[in-house]
């Protein structure tokens, strides 16, 4: 039993501890940006912080996940008699969200800094320039989304026996925690450079706006084949 | 915990090394196609009447740059269910 709880705590921490990088930098990101903006534009400076404010919020919400993830590992008491496989059930949860987050936080940040630069730039279009951020940050947001299923599914389920299920279910969470780092950062590139361009051509906005999803869906392939493998890992083998 | 040993050990870690095949693969082609697709998005931004062919060339582009990932999948599945 002591065995699964020095697990749950090592679990707890790396989740955190990684899962907080990403949100951090993305959100500072886009103060950077919202900064470099009132210099420009002193008198915007209500729309400016407003929208910095939400875009910041919703690049947190990689961060949240990983501190509720943190917080469950914190908290979790094993059973008596429960298999002290466990453990590596619990470390696998953590590393899944711990790294699954990292490319999300980035992600979000790089159009929230782009929306800034925009409305910087001309603040009448900020209501558009707000949408397509949000827009661009949701779909960011998949990869962690996805990050959480594979952590909260290997948090519930009940360990096997078979020592090499264990490896298993540890390269599941890596699979998932690595695998959406990239794709994490590449939704957040497309959603960047797409706000860029809305913020100079806001009449395009329509075109944009498909144009940026089917790139995001595109670059969000590699997140499905990663959760896919991951997910035969926990469940086929 | 029991000793591992023979060919449950080279399962084992095949089963780990696919986790970490398909994860650190999938990092490569994520960014890479994320910044061809921002790109075009950004060329869309000054040449909106050129929208078919760029969008055509993004989606082309994004398929090169996934062959990676796919290649990563592909080694992922091997060491899942050949070796």
């Amino acid at each position: 039993m002591e065995t699964i709880t020095l697990f749950s705590i090592l679990a707890a921490g790396i989740a955190i501890g990684l899962g907080a990088i990403g949100s951090a930098i993305g959100e500072g990101f886009i103060a950077m940006k919202a900064v470099e903006a009132l210099g420009r534009q002193p008198n915007a400076s209500g729309k400016l912080i407003r929208v910095m404010i939400v875009g910041q919020a919703v690049t947190e919400a990689a961060a949240i996940f990983a501190l509720v993830v943190s917080l469950i590992l914190v908290f979790y008491t094993p059973e008596a008699g429960e298999s002290i496989y466990k453990g590596y059930y619990l470390l696998s949860a953590g590393l899944a969200i711990g790294l699954g987050t990292i490319g999300a936080g980035l992600g979000g940040g790089l159009p929230g800094g782009s929306c800034m630069e925009g409305i910087g730039r001309q603040p009448e279009n900020s209501d558009i320039l707000t949408i397509q951020m949000i827009v661009g940050q949701a779909v960011t947001q998949t990869s962690s989304i996805f990050a959480l299923t594979v952590s909260l599914i290997l948090l519930s389920i009940d360990p096997s026996n078979d020592i090499v299920k264990v490896f298993a279910v540890v390269g599941g969470g890596l699979a998932m925690g690595l695998g959406a780092i990239g794709p994490g950062i590449g939704d957040g590139l497309v959603a960047k450079n797409a706000n860029l361009a809305v913020g100079k051509n806001p009449r395009q906005m329509g075109l944009l706006t498909r144009t940026m999803v089917i790139g995001q869906a595109i670059t969000e392939t590699t997140d499905i084949y990663s959760l896919v493998v991951s997910l035969i890992l926990i469940f086929v083998v | 915990m029991e000793a591992i040993t023979g060919q449950e050990l080279i399962r084992a870690v095949a089963l780990l090394g696919a986790g970490i095949a398909m994860g650190l693969g999938a990092i490569g082609p994520g960014i890479g196609e994320g910044f061809v697709a921002g790109k075009a998005c950004e060329a869309l931004g000054k040449r909106p009447d050129q929208s078919q062919l760029i969008t055509r060339t993004m989606i082309i582009g994004q398929a090169i740059s996934e062959t990676t990932g796919i290649y990563s999948l592909i080694v992922a599945l091997i060491l899942i269910f050949v070796v």
